[in-house]
């Protein structure tokens, strides 16, 4: 049974590694897109990053009543500011702040009146900064004035302490880790693997499936629009070797294009990886240990003989391709969310998860790449990703004895 | 020798919670000794693809049962299917391959070694004249190329009986012409034949024996003086169309 399965293994591998298109869509697309994709997100992001900062902002004050002798410092500091300054009077207050809104300017402080009181009988008193929040330049203004006049206050303070012969030290009352030291204590090289233990499992089971489908709704559904499935039947060969070779074929090709897609992703990564606050060379240093690749391959080559087997059965069950992705793709979605959860789980992850294919796997994952994954839960994982896929190929088999299905009587 | 025996073959389709039964192919029984080509004639949806699928091993048969020497197809699938090589017109190559691959991995389906598979490519290649096309995908092939190949993949394996269901359909007059002549070389060296066809004058020139089938109904059966004989007829085509068409004035009279 199993040369047979060989023999249609061969052939299915054949003809998807020797046609230019399939291998431009599986291998070359993935590594050479997704690193140009990100290089373009990130100059994207960093040239909107210096047009912000580099964008000379209109900011309005109105300095309220009773203030003109205290206004100088407040003025000062904003003025450090790339901002054109504008001091308007209280009946142009409304029409500012609808320039605001229309993004025609960026930022209007009001000051209260009288203000000077409360600074020298040292009491609070509050200042309003309208800005728009939907306006990049205005929403950065916003967050540069807050700077700077958070910077005043503490100069204010300071300068009040002074004046009372006491020693600004009285501000603070302890720091925390000032001293430059080793404060974090997590393994060496786990901190870059947490990070990536949040992505990749994720992005993994997106390419095993996504590239499963690429290949597996063509091996049986596409044989079936074609005629070619009969051909096959009418041989000396059993129909559980059809089933395995062609569940094979499909688990190879999603694997090296999931590969591929990742070795994309590791090269993209230098560029994307700064949103999550971590550089390329960070990336670079992270390297898994020769165990922690065996336990990799122990979970990931499971997980994709049981992504292999759910598009296969969908793929035997259609009339023909077209039909196939239709029904793949809420499959494809419950797949995408459970990618999504395990993004969002914690360390400790709910009981539910741990028993459910394709969840246990991806969690087993992250804890390989933060390199704390413990040899009970990778069987586990393998193990439940094993007896799923038998049941699926189990189904596909009686599907395959079925008249109806096989040839839609 | 194959023998078919009370074939019968009933499809259900469900449609909106309504069981319909269609009974495609009713109490079919016919034989064809090893030499002889039986001519399996009759109109598209007179059960011929549904009789020869179920020969095949492809489908199974609701009652009644094929056999091939001591073999059947409700017991024995894979020996039924080590015998016979099997083309209907509804079968199809995959494209992307050569004739030369495609035998090389049905050669190796059929349990055949490297040598075997060399040998026999060698003789039906020589046979069917596909010397020129063997290295050239499917795809780029004329439809005669692709049935010669059809036929090469369909017998890689040199198989006892040899079930073609419409086998001449849509080729040129030369090519339908090297088929035939084909199939009867094939005959004359022993083999077992039962093609299917509605073409009329393909059938009278190279089968030995008839059945016509209506309706899932084996009508007539016998050899050509047989079925003209009974029917008082001097044309199959005539003894044929009576049975399909309606018979306004009662020219050809059945034998039923």
């Amino acid at each position: 049974m199993l040369s047979d399965s060989i023999i249609i293994l061969k052939k299915e591998l054949r003809r998807i590694f020797t046609d230019r298109r399939m291998v431009a869509m599986l291998v070359l697309l993935p590594l050479l897109m997704l690193p140009v994709m990100y290089s373009v997100m990130a100059k994207m992001g960093s040239s909107r990053d210096s047009d912000i900062s580099s964008f000379r902002s209109t900011i309005c004050i109105y300095e309220g009543v009773g203030n003109e002798d205290v206004m100088g410092p407040f003025i000062e500091a904003i003025s450090t500011i790339n901002t054109e300054l504008e001091i308007v009077q209280l009946s142009e207050v409304d029409a500012v702040k609808l320039a605001i809104t229309e993004k025609d300017k960026e930022l209007l402080l009001v000051m209260p009146d009288n203000f000077h009181e409360s600074l020298t009988g040292c009491s609070t008193f509050d200042i309003a900064v309208y800005f728009n929040s939907t306006a990049d330049y205005s929403q950065h203004a916003y967050s540069r004035v807050n700077d700077v006049m958070n910077s005043l206050n503490g100069d204010i303070v300071r300068e009040r302490i002074l004046e009372r012969d006491l020693s600004e030290e009285m501000l603070t009352v302890f720091t925390i880790n000032e001293v430059p030291m080793k404060y974090d204590l997590a393994k060496e090289g786990s901190v870059i693997g947490k990070i990536i233990s949040i992505l990749l499992p994720f992005f993994i089971i997106i390419y095993l499936f996504v590239n499963s489908m690429k290949v597996g709704l063509d091996t049986v559904a596409g044989e079936k629009e074609r005629g070619t499935l009969a051909v096959t039947l009418v041989n000396q060969v059993g129909r559980l070797s059809i089933v395995i070779g062609k569940m094979m074929s499909v688990m190879i090709a999603a694997i090296v294009g999931a590969a591929s897609s990742v070795i994309g992703l590791i090269i993209g990564s230098r560029y994307f990886m700064g949103m999550f606050g971590a550089s390329g060379a960070a990336i670079s240093s992270y390297s898994m240990s020769t165990m922690h690749i065996l336990q990799f391959a122990i979970v990931i080559i499971p997980l994709a003989v049981l992504v292999a087997s759910m598009v296969l059965i969908v793929s035997t069950f259609a009339r023909n391709t077209k039909e196939g992705q239709g029904m793949i793709m809420p499959v494809y979605f419950v797949v995408m969310i459970m990618g999504m959860a395990t993004m969002q789980t914690g360390d400790v992850a709910p009981k539910w998860m741990l028993s459910t294919p394709i969840f246990n796997s991806l969690l087993v994952l992250k804890e390989i790449f933060m390199q704390g994954a413990s040899w009970s839960s990778i069987i586990t994982a393998s193990l439940s990703s094993i007896v799923f896929a038998a049941i699926l190929i189990y189904l596909t088999l009686r599907m395959f004895s079925s008249e109806k299905i096989l040839f839609r009587i | 020798m194959l023998r078919v025996e009370n074939l019968r073959k009933v499809y259900k389709n469900r449609k909106k919670n309504i069981t319909e039964t269609v009974e495609a192919v009713k109490d079919v029984s016919f034989e064809c000794s090893p030499g002889e080509i039986f001519g399996l004639l009759g109109p598209n949806g007179a059960g011929k693809t549904t009789t020869l699928r179920c020969i095949s091993t492809l489908i199974k048969p609701t009652s009644g049962n094929v056999f091939i020497d001591r073999y059947n197809v409700l017991d024995d699938e894979k020996a039924i299917r080590s015998r016979i090589g099997f083309l209907t017109s509804d079968m199809k190559l995959d494209g992307f391959f050569t004739p030369d691959y495609m035998m090389d991995y049905f050669g190796a389906l059929n349990k055949m070694n490297k040598k075997e598979i060399q040998l026999r490519k060698e003789y039906l290649f020589n046979e069917l004249q596909m010397s020129d096309f063997i290295y050239k995908k499917i795809d780029k092939l004329s439809t005669g190329m692709k049935q010669k190949t059809a036929i090469a993949i369909s017998l890689i394996h040199d198989p006892e009986v040899i079930i073609f269901d419409e086998p001449t359909n849509g080729l040129d007059v030369i090519t339908s012409k090297s088929v035939t002549d084909f199939l009867k070389k094939y005959a004359q060296a022993g083999k077992t034949i039962v093609i299917s066809t509605h073409i009329m004058n393909v059938a009278e020139k190279i089968c030995d024996r008839f059945g016509i089938l209506v309706e899932g109904e084996m009508k007539e059966i016998g050899s050509l003086e047989n079925i003209l004989d009974n029917n008082s007829s001097d044309s199959l085509e005539d003894v044929f169309f009576g049975y399909i068409l309606p018979d306004p004035e009662g020219e050809v009279n059945h034998a039923q």
